[in-house]
């Protein structure tokens, strides 16, 4: 094992000397490499063009999908104006995605649940596929939702398990070839950081009742003298409320920004092959690539995991606030 | 993210032109499907796939937690009941303590009182016994004077035949004799 990753790193640090030197070798022969480059001008200067890579074109949004069979071009509909606010309602690549990992999730759990429920019909645990995904949700739901939600957290459970699983198979897609992360797209983190935000709230207020609610915006300490209550509303209440908003916003950024940053480094890898159009870079950024792919498989799932885990942590802070 | 929103709502009309846009645009057409799909999502889930796989949890929980009630009812019955044993347990030798304590005095009276009975008849029969000898004694004793008087008077008679004779010799010597009774 540990001869394998020796020679694994050992190759890498040679194809990356190896791939340096005929750069700078044209560098420094810049006139004769200028001129060899003018030859082949027309046809690979295009074909440069056409494989660059626009990575913030790749991350972003978009109205086309890349498959193996062409460029897909999706619908475009006029936007719907509310109010003075335009929503373009047509389809995008993210959109596109998301769908595919919403009907993923649900598949996956609408069979697992007939399976489970025939073999609770013939009194014997799950087993195999829709064993793992039960064992899963069991998981999720014993170790994150109950522990953090406190008293009556199974209500709960129903929300943070589907939060889970449609941001894991949706980071996942990203990793796929041809794929696209949509919850590298800070609009579809934000609207799932806004549906937390409100579930955290109403929890609130069903927890706490009116009275409770409006206290953990406006807060008194018991015992405050007279004088100093108007300051310490003046003081506290917008603090309150960034405190509030705060959270969501975290769960958002910190979402986008994991997801991003792997596929950029990837791609910025990758990148360098076209760079320094050498193959020996080429390898060694393909490894570096795969490693980093790897550490992003761990994040996909870490990062579902941990908006899963502080939702339930505010979920059950909020109720516990007195 | 007010940057964010406020630069989406007023980039939006050309951005929706545009071929793409970039990774940090919020695009108000997608947060809203967001929400459709998630909360689609969410309801259908919620509607047939968490109840059929947490049921089974749930199902195993509520048994266990049946299961562990239930048992803790036993044991609290079981310790009423063995309590209720131990009293009963109690109670039995303590009446059977009061038995054999009533038992024993009933047969202390009765030997007490048998006792007294035969000293009662002892002692009647003693008194009796006391009785018929002194009875017999005085008996004896009026037999053996009648013997001395008449063996004394016949002596008298025999040693004195020719001048004792008459009631007032007898009466001297039954007045002697009166004087010995009279003596212990």
């Amino acid at each position: 094992m540990t001869r394998f990753v020796r020679s694994v790193t050992l190759a890498a640090a040679l194809m990356m000397a190896a791939g340096a030197s005929p750069v700078l070798s044209a560098q420094e022969h810049g006139g004769t490499a200028d001129v060899a480059r003018d030859a082949v001008a027309p046809s690979s200067q295009r074909e440069a063009t056409e494989n660059q890579i626009d990575i913030v074109h790749h991350l972003g949004n978009s109205h086309e999908i890349e498959t193996p069979f062409g460029v897909v071009h999706l619908p475009r509909w006029e936007p719907i104006h509310i109010g003075g606010i335009a929503l373009d309602l047509s389809p995008t690549k993210h959109l596109v995605f998301m769908l595919l990992a919403a009907t993923i999730v649900a598949l996956t759990f609408l069979l697992s649940a007939r399976s489970v429920a025939r073999a609770q019909a013939e009194g014997r645990p799950a087993k195999g596929f829709a064993g793992s995904m039960e064992a899963l949700a069991l998981y999720i739901r014993q170790e994150v939702v109950l522990p953090n939600v406190g008293h009556h957290g199974e209500g709960f459970a129903p929300y943070l398990l589907t939060l889970f699983f449609f941001i894991l198979v949706m980071n996942i897609l990203g990793l796929l070839p041809w794929g696209s992360t949509a919850t590298g797209n800070i609009t579809v983190t934000a609207a799932l950081a806004l549906m937390a935000f409100i579930t955290i709230e109403v929890a609130g207020m069903r927890a706490l009742g009116w009275k409770g609610y409006l206290n953990t915006i406006f807060y008194l300490p018991p015992g405050l003298p007279g004088p100093l209550k108007p300051i310490m509303l003046i003081i506290m209440t917008p603090v309150e409320i960034i405190g509030k908003l705060s959270k969501p916003f975290a769960l958002a950024v910190r979402l986008f920004a994991n997801m991003t940053a792997g596929h950029v480094l990837v791609l910025a890898l990758i990148g360098l092959t076209f760079l320094f159009q050498s193959w020996l870079v080429g390898v060694a950024a393909a490894i570096l690539a795969t490693g980093i792919m790897l550490l992003e498989l761990f994040v996909a799932f870490l990062q579902a995991f941990v908006f899963t885990l502080l939702t339930s942590v505010f979920i059950g802070l909020m109720r516990a606030e007195h | 993210m007010l940057d964010l929103t406020l630069a989406a709502i007023q980039d939006h009309a050309p951005a929706a032109q545009e071929h793409a846009s970039g990774p940090l645009t919020v695009e108000g057409g997608l947060m809203f499907w967001t929400i459709v799909v998630f909360l689609l999502l969410l309801a259908i889930l919620k509607r047939f796939a968490w109840p059929a796989i947490l049921g089974a949890v749930e199902a195993r929980e509520q048994a266990l937690e049946r299961q562990l009630a239930e048992a803790a009812r036993d044991r609290e019955q079981a310790a009423a009941l063995l309590a209720e044993h131990q009293k009963l347990i109690a109670e039995a030798k303590s009446q059977a303590h009061a038995i054999i304590v009533e038992a024993k005095s009933v047969a202390e009276k009765d030997r007490a009182l048998a006792i007294e009975k035969t000293r009662q008849e002892q002692e009647e029969r003693l008194a009796r016994a006391r009785r018929e000898i002194g009875a017999e004694r005085d008996r004896a004793v009026a037999e053996l004077r009648r013997e001395a008087v008449d063996l004394s008077l016949a002596a008298a008679s025999k040693l004195i035949e020719k001048r004792l004779d008459g009631d007032t010799d007898r009466k001297i010597v039954l007045d002697y004799l009166a004087t010995l009774d009279r003596r212990p």
